[in-house]
């Protein structure tokens, strides 16, 4: 039992305290975290724009979108972020962070937008029509009854949408990124003990997750079980 | 308050309504009663304009609501809906439910919409659950907070969409006991429903809606009672007799008893009652069917009518065959245990036969 223990206290000690390989660790986990944030910022944005392009009553826009959420949502990430990075942008001097970004928003953008489109459809039309009873315009009756319904409905498959982006950030190694999977691999392979250091960045991917859902169930009011 | 001229409605190649004119008074209650699908439903949500018309006009107050320059949310403001499925905002409890409209249509401030809305709901009586949420509240309860959602924004017209057809009978009573009270509050009240004594009840003019339009009109008296036009006359006549008719042997029985039963509800009859009404004809159909249909295809028909004055329930039984009266048997014959079931049953009862055209009376 002692030796696991002092085992363990060995691996901390040679992997993430030598030469403050923590600090490296924490840089990665940062560029991580920027990815992901990033992403998902971009990515809510462009799948509302595609939404709404998808539910337009002009047949071409929304001919178009579906075909653009199509694609996106059809093809690996890791390839549209090599494409990016070794196609399109391959003689720019743009930063691969911001390409990786691009990438994963574009990625999550597709899907998130079908999730805002199946959470706008799955609204009571019969609610909003009562609310148009009572005196509330379209736009008024939007606001108040279907986006505070549909976004009830997008919560739980949201909070998967991020925690699913966070985890897929992890192939940024493949286009020069420095991020949390990639430190923690430098450093199994620097210390000839990879199991301690992947399964080190293992768990904190996992408190990632975790932290996701935590923020998420902030707020969450009791009685309000629907 | 509400006037309607050459209203038309098409869905397609189906006309729903043609035609229709009309004159509604400030402060009547009107009830549409009538067949289902016979567009009840469409005519109002074409009042509240949720429906565009084909043709035709729509005054509200003086002002045609069809006209596209006219700010319909305004008006519908003046104008409230209670639907068959009530449509509580599921997101939000009982009191968010009742001052949403109020504060963010009319603009009152979150004090004076509460207040208003704890009035309501001690109207309906549910004062006390304020802050529970829709789905943790019975059908009848749904109902009266969307009737009392309604009223938060003063409305003096309401639409009331078959408000109880989705309730059992309890339920039932308690939404109807609160439109009983709007009727004493001078608003314009416009009810499509099931619930025949109700209407006969509150209503002081009922519009009975058939081929395509208002088919007959007219005082609760004159509609329920003495009805003129041919399909009026037999969608009452129905209401108070129960017919059904047998064409085989192998007669669906367990579908003419759910009838029997679904009839008898409407007077109240107990559960006792009913199984009697249902325990007797099943003996009377056998006994027929053994006497004079056992070849032959049977040919039966039944009506049973319940009168309010007597309580005496009325069975009318007719079938075509060689005079026979299944009350007539030879006394102790054990294979009579049917016929001799029946005559025991019934308070009263007598067989005629002409040309071969039998007919039962029976009181019960």
């Amino acid at each position: 039992m002692t030796g696991f223990l002092d085992n363990i206290i060995d691996s901390i000690h040679k992997n993430l305290l030598v030469g403050d390989a923590y600090l490296i660790v924490l840089k990665g986990l940062w560029i991580t975290i920027s990815i992901s944030v990033l992403s998902l910022f971009f990515g809510t944005i462009l799948g509302g724009i595609l939404c709404s392009l998808r539910m337009s009553k002009i047949k071409l826009l929304k001919v178009a979108a579906h075909f653009v959420i199509a694609v996106l949502r059809g093809s690996p990430v890791l390839l549209i972020l090599m494409i990016l990075y070794y196609v399109v942008f391959a003689d720019s001097r743009i930063d691969a962070v911001y390409i990786a970004v691009t990438a994963f928003a574009l990625n999550s953008g597709a899907h998130i937008a079908e999730l805002m489109r199946s959470s706008l459809e799955a609204v009571d039309k019969k609610q909003l029509e009562a609310a148009r009873m009572l005196g509330f315009s379209k736009t008024g009756a939007f606001f108040a009854i279907t986006i505070p319904q549909a976004g009830k409905i997008a919560k739980p498959v949201y909070q998967s949408v991020i925690v699913n982006l966070i985890q897929w950030t992890s192939v940024v190694g493949y286009v020069t990124i420095t991020d949390l999977t990639r430190t923690v691999n430098n450093i199994g392979a620097r210390t000839g003990d990879p199991f301690f250091a992947l399964f080190f960045g293992v768990l904190i991917y996992l408190g990632l997750s975790y932290a996701v859902f935590g923020l998420f169930s902030i707020g969450r009011k009791r009685g309000e079980s629907r | 308050m509400i006037r309607i001229s050459g209203l038309s409605k098409k869905f397609g190649d189906l006309v729903v309504f043609e035609n229709i004119n009309t004159h509604i008074l400030k402060g009547e209650c009107v009830a549409v009663i009538g067949p289902s699908g016979t567009g009840k439903s469409v005519f109002f949500r074409t009042i509240a304009m949720l429906e565009k018309p084909d043709s035709g006009h729509i005054f509200i107050k003086g002002v045609d609501i069809t006209q596209k320059a006219v700010n319909i949310n305004q008006i519908r403001e003046k104008m409230g809906m209670v639907y068959q499925g009530f449509h509580l905002f599921s997101h939000l409890n009982v009191l968010d439910n009742i001052t949403l409209a109020p504060q963010l249509v009319k603009k009152q401030n979150k004090d004076n919409a509460e207040r208003k809305a704890m009035e309501l709901l001690s109207l309906v009586g549910l004062a006390e659950k304020a802050n529970s949420y829709p789905h943790q509240l019975s059908g009848g309860q749904q109902q009266r907070i969307a009737i009392a959602r309604s009223l938060a924004m003063e409305p003096e017209i309401i639409l009331f969409d078959e408000p109880t057809s989705a309730l059992d009978p309890t339920m039932t009573s308690e939404v109807l006991s609160i439109i009983r009270k709007l009727t004493k509050m001078g608003l314009t009240l416009l009810i499509v429903t099931h619930e025949m004594n109700f209407a006969k009840e509150i209503a002081n003019r009922i519009f009975y809606i058939d081929e395509g339009g208002i088919y007959e009109e007219g005082t609760p008296t004159e509609i329920f009672d003495h009805p003129k036009k041919e399909k009026t006359k037999a969608f009452i006549n129905k209401l108070k007799v129960f017919s059904y008719q047998i064409q085989s042997r192998n007669f669906d029985h367990v579908k003419m008893n759910a009838e029997i039963e679904i009839f008898c509800q409407k007077y109240n009859l107990g559960a006792k009652q009913v199984y009697r009404i249902q325990l007797f004809l099943e003996e009377l159909i056998l006994v027929i069917f053994a006497n004079c249909f056992k070849i032959a295809t049977p040919n039966i028909e039944i009506a049973i009518s319940y009168s309010d004055e007597t309580t005496e329930t009325t069975v009318m039984v007719t079938y075509q065959a060689n005079n026979f009266n299944p009350f007539h048997f030879e006394k102790e014959d054990p294979d009579n245990l049917g016929m001799n079931l029946i005559t025991r049953m019934s308070k009263k009862y007598e067989h005629h036969c002409e040309k071969d055209l039998n007919t039962v009376h029976v009181k019960l």
